[in-house]
């Protein structure tokens, strides 16, 4: 027996004092594994409370309260408890990952449509192919975000995909390429001198660049080929990023460390041209008077014909541990039915998941939503593999090195594909 | 600490001893085992949270050992975390030169400033105990803290080294301190030092205060410059507590951490990435105790042999 495995299988109060002995001295929280014998269950009827770690402020969380008293409402024995998440994805990820390897507390978990094969592989959750969700309800790229293996570990709830946003007031025509683009950028900052910047994306180091660099990738027909990431495209892609910051003078240095948050505000005050983000940026400029009339999304328009936008979204999981299951998997149903879809979409900006809920109904109530359309149908999956993390952390790297000046596209590509296929399990799981 | 203030030994002490030889010995032997049952609850639980982890870090250094990661983890690795740290594309190298630089260049601005201060501030005026106090005041604020306000006072917006610079007309206003490569190890090396400067300071006036007054009204019969006092009186004499802040400082800033984090993010790019920051990624954000533990036992043995040289140049010279 080895020594991890022995630390693994000892007793359970034995296990804690030695996690805080570790965490206390390494800093390192222990690994303590899930065990395999069946949490057991209470039944739907029964009065319970359920977990649901989800984030979302403003409207999302008012959407949120809002879905969870109707549920309630439908299901008086069961009381739905959120557990807040952090509003950044990585931190959101840590939370989710520190309480599935301390094994209890969460039941119903809001994930990132690219945390599905990690938390497949590692048995935080519970495989749903067998729980009665009609898979042909769901846009086929996020319902593949939703699989692992064949297997279905996820509910599709909210999709997303990421397009350029642009003020049709300073740009009359919608730019066809990244250069053309930049040409509008930079006469946008010339003719109105209350902007300031041209083009507003996020280049911290953080899971939103890479989501960026999918979107800047379509421009030049490039993609996130892991076993060929040093090609010619791929560099062009790379060269645009850093060129927009440094040499075009469209992206200000301080974007460098933006994330959607700055870009977001950036944009909501009027001071870019052009911006990156998410749909629900959308309904935000639809209630500031100065944009409302004046905001069109594109994808990220492509040289080659290829566009791309990062597709990202809410998947939800329920949690292998939970004790509550049949509840879960209830609440899971509500909150994916096309009706409480289309009323969040309404309220939130969150675009449903169901195909069903694109109705002419929620055309009249938000028009934007067959604008958007478009962005959708070019979203573009980030790797799938349940080393993901540790696969985008080394992106996360390479895009910020080629920001710093630090490396140009070619070195920075090629040492990360070296990097990548370091990743312990890569090879294994690829 | 030990073996810097041990008094050296007192010959015919042992004459002194009003015991026999030979009862001494039992006597001695008595002692040592009480002494040692008393110590031992002590030295159970320092094992418990020194010996044992550090065993379980060391077995992970050799293993692939990442729990979100079922089909791997637990699998004998053999010195893979090891050569990862120098394989193609990997940041260990750069973060082991940075982290070299960064307390070199830290414990030299330190060390110095900490002197000028402390002189000063052992010599009798005014209102020195509000000085003193004062100067020490961010040593006492957590290093997040003071990392989050020198962040935000380094901001090229709003920030106040921007307003200071302008106002001064210095050049360096408008620069993006956190997004330059260089810059922001100047922004790093200004927030360490505001931190930590303090901390050297009350050892050294600590040092300052054990200096009797008269040797100096001796030199000064002698007819000893001030420079020659500093030089052959102050400076031999404020030896231990220099060595001892300097023990410190250098091993606290070669495992420096929160300030990168909170700061750089070890950014831009991986500019200021140091080897503790990597050690916490591996940790923390990659959930890889294998490579963690890999590089936490490169920086003990690194740590090990900094406190060595250290302790070997103070025997030579002490």
């Amino acid at each position: 027996m080895t020594f991890f495995s022995t630390l693994r299988s000892g007793h359970p109060a034995r296990r804690t004092l030695t996690s805080a002995a570790l965490a206390a001295l390494l800093g390192a929280a222990a690994a303590c594994s899930s065990s395999s014998a069946p949490t057991p269950q209470t039944s739907a009827n029964a009065q319970q409370t359920i977990v649901f770690a989800t984030d979302g402020l403003g409207g999302e969380g008012q959407a949120t309260t809002a879905a969870i008293a109707g549920f309630e409402k439908q299901y008086p024995n069961i009381k739905v408890q959120v557990f807040n998440l952090a509003s950044s994805a990585s931190d959101q990820l840590t939370q989710l990952q520190q309480r599935f390897q301390a094994g209890t507390g969460l039941d119903v978990v809001d994930a990132d449509v690219t945390w599905t094969p990690q938390f497949a592989a590692a048995g935080y959750v519970q495989d749903l192919s067998g729980a009665g969700f009609d898979t042909s309800a769901y846009f086929p790229g996020q319902l593949a975000s939703a699989q692992y293996t064949g297997k279905l570990y996820a509910v599709p709830w909210i999709i997303n995909a990421e397009g350029v946003y642009y003020r049709t007031d300073l740009v009359k025509t919608a730019p066809a390429t990244p250069d053309a683009l930049v040409a509008d950028a930079k006469a946008a900052l010339a003719s109105d001198k209350s902007l300031k910047e041209g083009f507003a994306w996020e280049g911290a180091k953080y899971e939103g660049s890479v989501c960026a660099l999918v979107d800047f990738l379509g421009g030049f027909g490039g993609k996130l080929d892991l076993a060929n990431l040093n090609t010619a495209a791929n560099q062009q892609a790379l060269q645009f990023m850093y060129e927009t910051i440094h040499k075009d003078g469209i992206t200000p240095q301080a974007a460098t460390a933006w994330q959607e948050s700055d870009v977001q505000s950036a944009w909501e005050s009027g001071q870019t041209a052009f911006a990156l983000n998410w749909p629900y940026e959308y309904a935000s400029s639809e209630k500031i008077a100065a944009l409302k009339s004046d905001t069109a999304w594109i994808p990220f328009p492509s040289a080659t014909g290829s566009a791309a936008t990062a597709l990202g979204g809410h998947n939800l999981m329920v949690a292998a541990k939970s004790a509550h299951t049949a509840a879960d998997l209830e609440f899971i149903k509500y909150l994916t039915s096309a009706s409480v879809e289309v009323s969040r979409a309404e309220s939130a900006g969150d675009p449903p998941s169901v195909k069903s809920a694109y109705t002419p109904a929620l055309y009249a109530a938000a028009p934007y939503y067959q604008a958007e359309q478009a962005v959708f149908a070019a979203s573009t999956a980030r790797p799938s593999s349940p080393v993901y993390q540790q696969i985008s952390e080394v992106l996360q790297t390479m895009i910020s090195t080629v920001l710093a000046g630090q490396a140009a596209p070619s070195a920075a590509l090629s040492s990360a594909q070296a990097q990548i296929q370091q990743i312990p399990g890569y090879s294994a799981s690829s | 600490m030990a073996a810097i203030d041990q008094a050296p030994d007192v010959p015919g002490r042992s004459a002194d001893s009003p015991r026999p030889r030979s009862r001494r010995g039992t006597l001695l032997t008595q002692d040592r085992r009480l002494g040692l049952l008393l110590i031992a609850p002590a030295i159970a639980l320092l094992l418990a949270i020194t010996a044992y982890p550090l065993g379980y870090n060391v077995w992970n250094a050799f293993h692939y050992v990442v729990p979100d990661i079922p089909f791997i983890n637990g699998k004998a690795a053999g010195l893979a975390n090891f050569r990862r740290m120098f394989a193609v594309g990997s940041t260990f190298e750069p973060a082991l030169l940075h982290t070299v630089v960064f307390t070199l260049v830290s414990v030299t601005v330190e060390v110095g400033i900490a002197l000028v201060l402390a002189l000063a501030l052992n010599k009798p005026f005014r209102g020195r105990s509000l000085v003193r106090a004062a100067v020490f005041i961010p040593w006492a604020v957590p290093t997040v803290v003071s990392a989050e306000a020198w962040k935000e006072m380094f901001d090229p917006r709003q920030g106040f080294v921007d307003y200071a610079l302008h106002l001064l007309h210095l050049p360096g206003s408008g620069t993006t301190w956190l997004a330059n490569t260089d810059t922001s190890w100047v922004a790093l090396f200004v927030a360490d030092a505001w931190k930590n400067t303090p901390f050297v300071a009350i050892i050294l006036i600590g040092g300052l205060q054990v200096i009797p007054a008269e040797i100096y009204e001796a030199a000064k019969i002698d007819g000893a410059s001030a420079w020659r006092q500093f030089r052959r009186l102050t400076l031999p004499l404020l030896k231990p507590a220099l060595m001892v802040a300097l023990i410190f400082r250098t091993l606290s800033a070669f495992l420096v951490f929160d300030v990168v984090y909170i700061m750089s993010n070890g950014g831009p790019g991986t500019s200021t990435e140091t080897l503790a920051y990597l050690d916490f990624n591996a940790f923390h954000v990659d959930y890889d105790y294998g490579y963690g533990g890999a590089i936490s036992l490169v920086l003990i043995v690194l740590c090990l042999l900094i406190a060595a040289v250290y302790t070997r140049v103070f025997r030579e010279r002490g």
